[in-house]
């Protein structure tokens, strides 16, 4: 308990530092997850192709090794980054490609008859998208966002390994501090406590998610799709998001 | 920049033997956390009392917290009140705790897929509820889940880099610790992406060949 209350402000310090890289990836990835989510359902086959074996590569590769390349490898370009940015840059890679398959599997969910119907009405292909398909989509998309932002949370947490005093490393330099400067080893209540917290945080979001997948799904609604429109495009990004 | 072909030669010995300790606590770990999962699901599925709400409890918090403070917990917490293990179990340790509590619910999404009517079959021949677990709907299950449960274990894999920040001599490991010494970023760099890049590409390729042949019963 004394070393949770003498190390307050420092602790808290690196939960804001989690907070704020979680937010920042969460912006950024929604931003690029949306580009080249619409991107892959566009018409033109290269560009497609293109952004999905961009989109395979980014999941294919350990975020590891993608945090490592873009903080190590990057300097070989002439490119310095910070330990921050070159976490939320690899965060943002890893979280884009991700949620991608999510944006993408959403717009395919939306039935072909509605976007038929909307041009068959004389609306435009911009308006078919933001008016009638992108609206649908969200349905099923916002569920799996916010699995995907509880991952996020979770991948801050590699920040740790090049020097990100986030929330995670926070908890490490307390360890090493307590075993020099007062001899005892307090390993096991630090790292308890920040998988504790770690589990507080993602298990609110995730319930929230949940309660949101209830809330939008297309059970009980009036006129429900079938069901199997709706569930395998979305659950597939999800069970492969396990990083 | 130059790039230096005759250097990744040089290190391919280091290499392929991080690689070989990639690919042995990544195999243990997901031997055992199918192993695991299908008890698991099991025990979920035939709602054994306590074991139940434990095993939701311990998927929750396994998915809820992060693969790292799982791992530094278990190499450097757990030894703090006695309990120690050598590096690379506490390795294999930490992949299978983390992808034990994914296989449990690959395995138990096909378990609910087994139709009641089997259950009910069973029982009426005079089968115990774990000699149909066992015979019949295990194995329809699995039938069903192994695209998630290979899924889970390309992810498994892919997570064993994790390993290299305690300091297990994987290929991360081997390819980080090669850079800190010669600088030789961009191959090392290079290898490491081809290599787990290959890995996961010959999974998927597996994974696709299973479910091919897993559904050859039911082609015309």
């Amino acid at each position: 308990m004394d070393l949770l209350l003498n190390n307050l402000a420092f602790v808290g310090k690196g939960l804001l530092m989690t907070l704020a890289l979680s937010l920042l990836t969460l912006f950024f990835s929604t931003v690029v997850a949306t580009v080249m989510g619409l991107a892959s359902t566009s018409r033109l086959r290269t560009v497609r192709w293109s952004v999905r074996s961009l989109t395979e590569l980014f999941r294919g590769l350990p975020l590891i090794v993608n945090v490592f390349f873009i903080y190590f490898g990057m300097p070989i370009f002439g490119l310095e980054l910070s330990p921050f940015v070159s976490i939320i840059i690899s965060l943002t890679i890893w979280g884009g490609a991700n949620g991608a398959e999510i944006v993408r599997g959403g717009l395919r969910a939306v039935p072909a008859h509605q976007l038929n119907s909307a041009l068959a009405l004389g609306m435009r292909a911009r308006q078919v998208l933001l008016l009638i398909q992108l609206p649908q989509a969200l349905r099923s998309i916002l569920p799996a966002y916010v699995g995907m932002l509880t991952q996020i949370v979770q991948a801050t947490s590699l920040g740790t390994l090049i020097g990100v005093t986030e929330f995670m490393r926070s908890g490490q330099s307390i360890v090493d501090r307590v075993t020099v400067m007062d001899g005892w080893n307090p390993s096991f209540a630090v790292y308890a406590g920040i998988l504790l917290v770690y589990f507080l945080i993602c298990s609110l979001l995730s319930g929230w998610g949940r309660r949101l997948e209830r809330r939008t799904s297309f059970d009980g609604h009036r006129d429900a799709p079938p069901a199997t429109m709706v569930s395998p495009e979305i659950a597939a990004p999800i069970l492969k998001a396990q990083t | 920049m130059d790039f230096d072909v005759h250097y990744i030669y040089a290190q391919l010995p280091a290499l392929a033997r991080g690689l070989l300790v990639t690919l042995e606590v990544s195999g243990i770990s997901i031997v055992i956390s199918i192993l695991a999962g299908m008890a698991g699901a099991a025990i979920k599925t035939m709602r054994v009392p306590l074991l139940t709400p434990l095993l939701n409890g311990y998927v929750e918090f396994i998915r809820n917290t992060p693969l790292l403070a799982q791992m530094f917990f278990i190499y450097f917490g757990l030894p703090s009140i006695g309990l120690s293990l050598s590096l690379f179990w506490s390795g294999v340790l930490t992949l299978s705790l983390w992808a034990s509590a994914y296989q449990i619910e690959n395995i138990r999404g096909g378990l609910v897929t087994v139709r009641a009517g089997l259950h009910n079959a069973a029982l009426a021949l005079g089968m115990r509820p774990w000699q149909y677990m066992r015979l019949i709907a295990m194995p329809l299950a699995l039938r069903v889940s192994q695209a998630a449960i290979l899924n889970t274990s390309i992810s498994l894999l892919k997570n064993s880099c994790f390993l290299q920040a305690v300091g297990l001599a994987e290929i991360t490991y081997v390819a980080m610790d090669r850079i800190a010494m010669d600088f030789r970023t961009l191959e090392m760099m290079l290898v490491l992406g081809v290599t787990y890049l290959l890995l996961v590409l010959f999974m998927s390729l597996f994974s696709a060949w299973l479910e091919h042949r897993l559904h050859k019963p039911f082609r015309m």
